[in-house]
C-alpha cells in the first residue's frame, strides 16, 4: 500500500524535500517555504490513523534516556482531547539547519553527521542556552529542552533519526498502528487521489 | 520540584526501598481552607500497590461513617498507578474513590479512568491527589509541577464539557492536560461524570455531583519532569506480548453497516480507532467520525459496548459461551474485540464449537436504528457530562418499555410531547431537562433512576411487567420483565442475566451479580466474569456450587482491585493464561520483585478495606445485600429460569468462607484482618463491635426471601390469565 505523508511536504528521491511551515506553527516563520530532509513523517489517516497512544514519545524518552516525558522526547504529538484526531510533531531536518546555526558551540554541541546530514546533539557539550530551541522555524520547537534541578545542568534535545541505533528510529518501530515512518517512504498522491486498496 | 533525572527519585530520603516508577508525593489540596500540602507515597508502596488500594487505605484513615456524598467532609482521592507514564500497556489508567453521588443508598465507592491526565499529573510529580473541603464559590484546580493554585472558575462554570476542555487549553495552553464536570455536575446531578480526554469519564459513581458539591469545575495539569521505569527491556517486552498488539496500520474506514452481527442497519459513516491513554499498545476505542451534535454540529465521539445499544435495540447484545470461558487457543482479549481486532480462530481446538457456541440474545422491539438519533444522545451525554449506562441502559429502556405498556399515558413528562423515545427531539428536550435540572421531571430524574422511580411510585414505575420481550434461546417464547432495568445499588444491569446483555447462562450471571452485591456500583466495568472452558462443564451442572466458579469470582474480583492499582484496564487484563503478567508489570515500572501471590495478597487486603468501609461507615451486612441483588436474580433469564432462594444463599456462605467473612452477618474475622496486616482495622471494628464470632457447626435458616414486587405481578398476572381462562 502507498504510504501517504500527512504533512504536506513534496519529497524528491531519498533525502531531500521541500516543504511550507504549516499555519498551526502559529510561528514567524508560519507560511514560509524551505528545504527538508529525510524526516519522520505521520502517514495518511487512510494509510494508518494516530491512536494518540503517545507510545512514539514515550519510546523515545525511554531509548534515549531510560526516562519518560515530554521534556526528554525528541518527538511530540499534538493531542486534541475532543476531536481525537492527532498531529505528530516532529523534525524536519530542515536543510538550512538554523538550530545548528544558532548553536554558540557549533560543531561541539550542535553537530552535523557528515554521512547522513542529520543535525544532533553532542549533550557531553551543549550548555543548555536554548537558542537552538528559539531558532527552530516550528511552534512549538521541535527541540526541547532536557532538565534538571540544577538549572545549569540542562541540556537540548533533539530527534537525530535514532542516529547510532541500527534499529532506525524507535518511534517508527514502536508505533502500534505504524502510522509513522520516513518521509522517504511516503509518497503524496494528487488531490482526490485514494491510496491504493480504498 | 518533579523528578527530572532517575537519581531524584532514588535519592528521595522516603523511598528507602529503591523504587522506580512512583513520583512519590500525593497533594492534599483543602477547597475550604485553601491549604496545600503533600504526604509521601511510599509510605504506602509497595504493600498498597497503587491506585485503588491506595485510595482504599486513605478513605479508611480519613473518612469515617456518616459522610454523604455532598457533604464537606466528603474526599475525592485520586490516584494513578507504578506503570502510568512508563510506556507499559494500558498504565496510562487511574482510579478514585469518595462516597459516590449516585450510588442508592450513597456509599463510598470508586471508578477508573484513561485520558493522558493521570500521566501528565506523574510529570508533574504525583502520584495522586486528595480533593477534601468544599470551596465558597466555583473553582479549578491548576497544577504546574510544584505549584498547585486553587483558582476562581467564573469563566468556565456553566461550560459544556467539551467547552470547558478548549477554554483550559486557551487559558493554559496545550500541554496542560484536564479532567471537568459539565454542567450536570454543577447542578449535582447524581449521575454527572468527570471527563478527561478521548470521551473517557468517571462514569458511574456519580463524581461529577461530588466536584460540583465542592464547586470544583476542573483539575488541569502540566508537568516538566520524567516518569523512570525500572526495567526498559522488560517493559518493552510486554508491549511486544501483551495481548498481541497488531502493530500493524489502522487505517480510518468508510463503511456503510453499523451495529453488531445480526443487528446491523445501512449508514454512512467513518471509523477509525483510539487509544484511551498513553502508552497502550491497543487501539480498542472506536471512532465514530462527525457524528451529529445536540446543536446541530458534529463531533467525533467514542462508540463502546454501551453506546452500541443507543442506535437500536430490538434485540439484545449477543454473546458467545467463550466470551466468559474461554479456551487456551481460542482466547481473544477483550481489547480485540471492541477493536475489530480478531485473531484467526482456531479450529483444531477440540472444544471450538462448543466454546464459540452464540447465546442468542432476546428480542425487545424498544427502538428502531436511527444513527443520527443514537449520537445526539451519546454527544449530549459527553458534552453535559452524565453517564452513559444510566441513559442508555436505563432511562431510555424505562422510557420505552413504560410507553408500550402505557405507565406514561397523559403525561409529557414535562417534555410538551408525547413520550416517545424514538422521537429525537423528545428526548433531547427531556435529556436537557435533567442536565440542567429545568422543571419537575428534569429535577426529578436528575436525581437518578433509582430515586425518580421511587418518588414516581416504585409499584407501577419500577415493578410493572414489559410483554414484549422474547426468548431466542427458547424459540419466541415470551418473557416477563420488569419495565426498569435496575442492577443494584442504583445502576443499570449490565451481564446480569437479563436487560441489557442479559443472554449469559446461569453460572455467569450468578458470577455476575454476586459481584454486583458485593460492590457498591455497576461492578463490571473491571470484574467482567471469566473463568476457563474447562469449568464450564462443572459450573453448568451445579452453578450454586461449583468450586471452580466460587474460585473463578474471588479472581475476578481481586483482579479488578490489581488492575485498577498497578494499573491496567479491563479490556487488557487478566490473560487467563499469563497470570503473572500483572505481578510482571509491577516489577518492571518499580524494580520490587513482585510475586503473583503477593499481588493477589494486595488486592484481598484492598478488598477487605473495602469491606470495612462498608461495614463501618454504610452498614453493610449479609442481609442488606443480599436483599440487594434479589430483585434482579428473580427476574426469569433468558431460558426463563431464576435464582433458588437456598441454593443461592449457599453459594454466598461458599463465597463468604472463601473470603473469610462471617456467613451469618458478611463480616470479616478478626483473624482474616491479621492474615493480611489489617490488625488495626480489626481493632477498631471489635470496638465498634463488628467483629464477628464463629458461628456454630450446623444447618443454616436464610429465612423467607425478600418481597419483590415484580415476582408478585407475574404472579397475580398468571393467576387473572387461568382465572380468564377457567371463565
Amino acid at each position: 500500500m502507498t504510504k501517504v505523508a500527512r504533512d504536506g511536504y513534496t519529497f524528491y528521491g531519498k533525502q531531500k524535500g521541500v516543504g511550507t511551515v504549516p499555519e498551526e506553527s502559529r510561528g514567524s516563520a508560519a507560511g514560509q517555504e524551505f528545504s527538508c530532509g529525510d524526516h519522520i513523517v505521520q502517514y495518511s489517516p487512510e494509510y494508518s490513523f494516530c491512536t494518540g497512544c503517545v507510545s512514539c514519545t514515550i519510546v523515545c524518552g525511554l531509548s534515549h534516556e531510560g526516562v519518560t516525558g515530554r521534556s526528554n522526547s525528541r518527538i511530540q504529538v499534538d493531542l486534541d482531547a475532543r476531536s481525537m484526531v492527532h498531529t505528530v510533531l516532529a523534525c524536519q531536518q530542515c536543510a538550512d539547519r538554523p538550530c545548528y546555526e544558532a548553536c554558540p558551540k557549533k560543531d561541539s554541541a550542535m553537530c552535523v553527521d557528515p554521512e547522513t546530514g542529520v543535525v544532533y546533539v553532542d549533550e557531553e557539550n551543549c550548555i543548555g542556552c536554548g537558542k537552538c530551541m528559539r531558532a527552530c522555524r516550528f511552534t512549538p520547537s521541535r527541540i526541547s529542552m532536557k532538565r534538571d534541578r540544577d538549572r545549569k545542568k540542562w541540556k537540548a534535545v533533539k530527534c537525530d533519526l535514532c542516529r547510532g541505533n541500527p534499529d532506525g528510529p524507535q518511534c517508527i518501530r514502536w508505533c502500534p498502528v505504524q502510522c509513522l515512518g520516513l518521509s522517504s517512504g511516503s509518497v503524496l498522491l494528487p488531490d482526490g487521489v485514494r491510496p491504493e486498496g480504498r | 520540584m518533579p523528578n527530572y533525572t532517575k537519581k531524584d527519585i532514588l535519592e528521595n530520603p522516603a523511598n528507602t526501598r529503591g523504587l522506580y516508577g512512583y513520583s512519590g508525593r500525593i497533594a492534599r489540596i483543602d477547597l475550604t481552607t485553601g491549604e496545600i500540602s503533600t504526604l509521601d507515597t511510599y509510605r504506602y508502596v509497595p504493600e498498597y500497590v497503587g491506585g485503588r488500594m491506595i485510595v482504599n487505605r486513605i478513605f479508611w484513615d480519613e473518612v469515617g461513617p456518616g459522610v454523604g456524598a455532598f457533604d464537606e467532609a466528603n474526599k475525592f482521592i485520586y490516584m494513578n498507578g507504578p506503570t502510568t507514564g512508563t510506556g507499559i500497556p494500558a498504565g496510562g489508567r487511574s482510579a478514585a474513590g469518595a462516597v459516590g453521588a449516585a450510588v442508592d443508598p450513597e456509599q463510598f465507592t470508586w471508578g477508573n479512568i484513561g485520558g493522558w491526565f493521570a500521566t501528565e499529573l506523574k510529570y508533574a510529580g504525583y502520584d495522586g491527589f486528595i480533593i477534601q473541603g468544599r470551596a465558597e464559590r466555583p473553582v479549578h484546580i491548576r497544577i504546574e509541577d510544584d505549584d498547585i493554585q486553587i483558582l476562581p472558575a467564573d469563566d468556565l462554570w456553566g461550560l459544556r464539557v467539551h467547552d470547558a476542555q478548549r477554554a483550559l487549553e486557551e487559558k493554559y495552553g496545550r500541554e496542560f492536560k484536564s479532567m471537568v464536570i459539565g454542567p450536570a455536575g454543577e447542578k449535582l446531578v447524581r449521575l454527572a461524570t468527570v471527563t478527561s480526554a478521548n470521551d473517557c469519564v468517571f462514569g458511574k459513581g456519580g463524581f461529577g455531583a461530588v466536584w460540583g458539591s465542592k464547586k470544583l469545575k476542573a483539575i488541569t495539569v502540566h508537568g516538566t519532569g520524567v516518569v523512570v521505569p525500572a526495567d526498559i527491556d522488560k517493559l518493552l517486552y510486554l508491549r511486544l506480548h501483551m495481548n498481541n498488539p497488531s502493530m500493524r496500520p489502522s487505517p480510518v474506514l468508510h463503511l456503510e453497516k453499523f451495529g453488531v452481527p445480526g443487528a446491523e442497519f445501512d449508514v454512512k459513516y467513518d471509523r477509525g480507532n483510539v487509544a484511551c491513554s498513553p502508552g497502550c499498545n491497543q487501539r480498542c476505542n472506536a471512532l465514530m467520525m462527525n457524528g451529529p451534535t445536540a446543536d446541530g454540529g458534529s463531533a467525533n465521539h467514542i462508540e463502546k459496548c454501551v453506546s452500541t445499544s443507543t442506535y437500536n435495540w430490538q434485540t439484545d447484545l449477543p454473546a458467545t459461551v467463550g466470551q466468559f470461558w474461554p479456551t487456551e487457543k481460542n482466547y481473544c482479549a477483550p481489547c480485540k474485540l471492541l477493536g475489530r481486532d480478531f485473531p484467526e480462530p482456531d479450529f483444531s481446538d477440540p472444544d471450538f464449537e462448543a466454546q464459540a457456541k452464540p447465546i442468542r440474545p432476546d428480542v425487545y422491539n424498544l427502538w428502531k436504528p436511527d444513527y443520527e438519533r443514537g449520537t445526539v444522545i451519546n454527544d449530549i451525554c459527553n458534552d453535559y457530562g452524565i453517564d452513559k449506562w444510566e441513559i442508555d441502559v436505563w432511562l431510555l429502556t424505562w422510557l420505552a418499555m413504560c410507553a408500550k405498556e402505557g405507565l406514561l399515558e397523559g403525561s409529557d413528562l414535562g417534555t410538551g410531547r408525547t413520550p416517545d423515545v424514538e422521537d429525537l427531539e423528545f428526548l433531547k428536550t427531556f435529556l436537557l431537562n435533567l442536565v440542567e435540572r429545568r422543571g419537575y421531571y428534569g429535577d426529578l430524574f436528575a436525581e437518578g433512576m433509582a430515586r425518580a422511580i421511587r418518588k414516581l411510585g416504585y409499584e407501577k414505575f419500577s415493578e410493572s411487567i414489559y410483554h414484549g420481550r422474547y426468548s431466542a434461546e427458547l424459540d419466541g417464547q415470551r418473557l416477563d420483565i420488569p419495565v426498569s432495568l435496575h442492577g443494584g445499588w442504583g445502576q443499570s444491569v449490565h451481564w446480569q442475566g437479563r436487560g441489557y446483555e442479559g443472554s449469559v447462562e446461569k453460572p455467569t450471571w450468578l458470577a455476575a451479580n454476586i459481584n454486583r452485591m458485593l460492590s457498591t456500583r455497576d461492578a463490571n466495568t473491571v470484574e467482567h466474569f471469566h473463568s476457563k472452558f474447562e469449568y464450564h462443564e462443572e459450573a453448568m451442572a451445579d452453578p450454586y456450587h461449583s468450586p471452580h466458579l466460587i474460585e473463578a469470582i474471588i479472581n475476578v474480583q481481586n483482579n479488578a482491585e490489581i488492575k485498577d492499582s498497578v494499573m491496567s484496564c479491563e479490556w487488557q487484563s487478566p490473560h487467563p493464561w499469563w497470570p503473572e503478567m500483572e505481578a510482571e508489570m509491577f516489577t518492571a515500572a518499580t524494580g520490587y520483585a513482585m510475586t503473583p501471590e503477593e499481588l493477589t495478597r494486595a488486592a484481598e487486603r484492598s478488598k477487605l478495606l473495602f469491606r470495612a468501609i462498608l461495614i463501618r461507615n454504610h452498614g453493610r451486612t449479609r442481609r442488606r445485600e443480599i436483599e440487594e441483588i434479589w430483585r434482579v436474580v428473580s427476574i426469569p433469564d433468558s431460558w426463563n429460569e431464576t435464582a433458588d432462594w437456598q441454593q443461592f444463599n449457599e453459594m454466598v456462605d461458599l463465597v463468604y468462607e472463601a473470603r473469610g467473612w462471617d456467613p451469618a452477618t458478611g463480616w470479616p474475622y478478626r483473624e482474616t484482618y491479621e492474615a493480611h496486616g489489617l490488625a488495626d482495622v480489626a481493632d477498631r471494628m471489635e470496638s465498634l463491635g463488628l467483629l464477628p464470632e464463629r458461628p456454630k457447626p450446623g444447618p443454616r435458616d436464610y429465612g423467607e426471601p425478600p418481597r419483590v414486587l415484580f415476582v408478585e405481578n407475574c404472579r397475580k398476572e398468571r393467576q387473572a390469565r387461568a382465572g380468564l381462562s377457567n371463565e
